[in-house]
């Protein structure tokens, strides 16, 4: 099976006035095409800093990350948006819509800039299909205020998944939901993951969320304390 | 197809309002500023190409824009009959003073009516030439432009009602024109004018007059000059015009520069969140600079169609409230457009750049 990601003794160290604190120390981590990973622990145990640091948006200190076969911490700052851009999808707690923009306007932006910024990129058949996945076809003209948390959530994931990515990053998708959306939000995850092979890691709190995930990585201080709980599917 | 520029700006119609307003501000200044100064020197022009007259005799200081003198002896009208090659002499009095609204100045000439319609080949189109001391006649252009004509009154010197008996053509000098007598009359300057216009016999070249004038002893320590140069001396009169124009130019462009500047910086930090996000999908500096840079554009070039429209409009109001004339070229019509288009794009491109450096962590994380 091919390897989507692989983590190696990945340090992050913030400078916080005249002080390093670390946030990640040595965390290493291996992703296989398909894999659907929780990663779960408290607050400040460095869960969002991985997970940034997996997507690109930040630097490690310290340590590699390869996602399907390049390497995001030999890569400037372009070339990590530029791999950003064509291998990774995210989806926030929040689910930053933009609030402009309809629920198509919003996948369509993103298949904008997966083709590169031009006008490129429009395929409406991929779009319908996700839409209708999940279930948001009635809900495509519709802007984000318009819309429950819930069917926020959900255009944020065919948001994310609408280009096929590599590798999806879901921080805490279901924090601000209920348990009903929540519930319908995760098997949509799972929906996409089984459907489409789609490679996920989400960061969650909940821990029935985790037991959706075939895997799940215990975190605590920075460092991964048990790589292998949970399911095994 | 859906834009998130076009939303942008329609989400935020107070802002971008606010933004077209600074670019068309811009716009209006150059394009007013300099369709005034071209339609006053056009207007100038025209009117002093309708003389017929080669010369125009008078004392330093007499032919001043904006200055009243009659401090020049009609006699010298005989004198210069007497030089070979002068076919007529006819003195006129100009005289200045501020507009009847409070803006800008006037004029009034005090002539001989039969004497100078005769040599500059005017004509009254209506009335009579003007005989008694409280008569005018106007041109068509005054007429026109006040809505008035012969039984009417124009108030002059102090606000005395001065009743127009005709109206004449082709425009020429003042537009306003009573008897030589009447202007000395109200002026206390019997015998007196401001300048004498002196017309040569067909064929005779004014040049030469020129020479057998300046080598008369009596019109020594005066003024002569070919009406064709006025003009030109016109314009030397109103020193660093262009200067101030290029001036107003410069300050228009940073006035339009610095409204976008501060809109855009404000809808940067309202966005900063969203920014954030356009990063997370992987839109690079230049996609995120050129977004930005299309709204400014977009907002512009709005700014550009608002400054034209309010020039035109402000520019045919002022006209029909105080008579100033507005004449708009191409070319400065073209600097206008660079300007508002130039200001704003420019004026957008530090915000621009800013979004693009921001740390895409502490955007997404931005309240």
């Amino acid at each position: 099976m091919k390897t989507i990601l692989q983590a190696e003794n990945v340090e992050k160290v913030y400078r916080v006035g005249s002080v390093d604190v670390a946030a990640l120390r040595g965390v290493s981590l291996d992703l296989e095409e398909g894999e659907f990973l929780a990663i779960m622990g408290p607050s400040g145990c460095g869960k969002s800093t991985l997970l940034h640091l997996l997507g690109g948006l930040l630097t490690p200190s310290g340590g590699r990350i390869v996602i399907d076969g390049e390497d995001l911490t030999a890569a400037s700052d372009a070339k990590r948006t530029d791999i950003r851009r064509r291998k990774i999808g995210f989806v926030f707690q929040r689910f930053n819509l933009f609030p402009t923009l309809t629920a198509e306007g919003n996948l369509r932006l993103a298949e904008r800039i997966h083709a590169g910024g031009g006008n490129g990129g429009d395929n409406a058949d991929r779009r319908r299909e996700v839409l209708r996945l999940l279930k948001l076809e009635d809900k495509m003209h519709h802007k984000p205020l318009e819309l429950s948390g819930g069917e926020q959530q959900r255009v944020a994931l065919a948001r994310a998944i609408v280009n096929r990515p590599a590798i999806i990053l879901a921080d805490e998708p279901t924090g601000n939901l209920d348990s009903e959306n929540s519930a319908i939000v995760l098997n949509m995850f799972q929906e996409m993951n089984y459907r489409f092979n789609q490679t996920i890691i989400m960061i969650t709190h909940n821990p029935e969320a985790a037991a959706m995930c075939r895997r799940i990585v215990q975190m605590r201080d920075g460092q991964i304390v048990a790589p292998n709980t949970g399911l095994q599917v | 197809m859906e834009s998130l520029v076009a939303n942008n700006i329609r989400q935020r119609p107070l802002r971008a309002l606010v933004s077209i307003a600074g670019v068309a501000l811009g716009v209006c200044l150059v394009m007013l500023f300099t369709g005034l100064s071209r339609g006053m020197s056009n207007d100038l022009q025209r009117r002093s190409s309708n003389l017929r007259a080669e010369i125009i005799f008078t004392r330093p200081g007499g032919m001043e824009l904006t200055t009243s003198t009659a401090n020049l002896s009609t006699k010298y009208a005989d004198e210069l009959l007497q030089v070979e090659g002068v076919a007529q002499a006819v003195p006129v009095i100009r005289y200045v003073f501020q507009g009847g609204r409070g803006f800008g100045f006037e004029q009034v000439e005090g002539v001989d009516w039969d004497a100078f319609a005769a040599m500059n080949e005017m004509r009254l189109v209506d009335g009579r030439a003007p005989a008694a001391v409280d008569e005018i006649v106007i041109d068509e252009t005054k007429a026109r432009n006040g809505n008035i004509g012969v039984g009417g009154t124009l108030a002059l010197f102090g606000g005395k009602p001065y009743r127009i008996v005709g109206v004449y053509a082709p425009e020429s000098g003042a537009r306003v024109k009573m008897s030589l007598a009447a202007m000395q009359d109200a002026l206390e300057a019997p015998g007196k004018c401001s300048y004498i216009l002196v017309k040569c016999h067909d064929g005779v070249d004014p040049l030469a007059v020129i020479g057998r004038i300046e080598a008369q002893p009596s019109t020594q320590g005066n003024k002569i000059q070919l009406t064709r140069d006025i003009i030109t001396n016109i314009e030397k009169t109103i020193p660093y015009l262009s200067v101030f124009l290029r001036a107003l130019v410069g300050l228009s462009a940073i006035v339009s520069a610095l409204v976008v500047m501060l809109a855009m910086y404000t809808t940067i930090t309202e966005r900063t969140r969203e920014i954030g996000m356009l990063k997370a999908l992987g839109a690079s500096r230049g996609y995120i600079v050129s977004v930005i840079e299309r709204e400014a554009f977009v907002i512009s070039l709005l700014g550009l169609v608002a400054g034209f429209t309010v020039s035109f409009l402000a520019g045919y109001l002022i006209n029909r409230a105080y008579g100033l004339l507005f004449e708009y070229g191409w070319r400065w019509a073209l600097v206008a457009a660079l300007i508002g288009v130039g200001g704003g794009v420019l004026g957008a491109l530090y915000p621009a750049v800013r979004a693009a450096n921001l740390d895409p962590v502490n955007a997404l994380s931005h309240e």
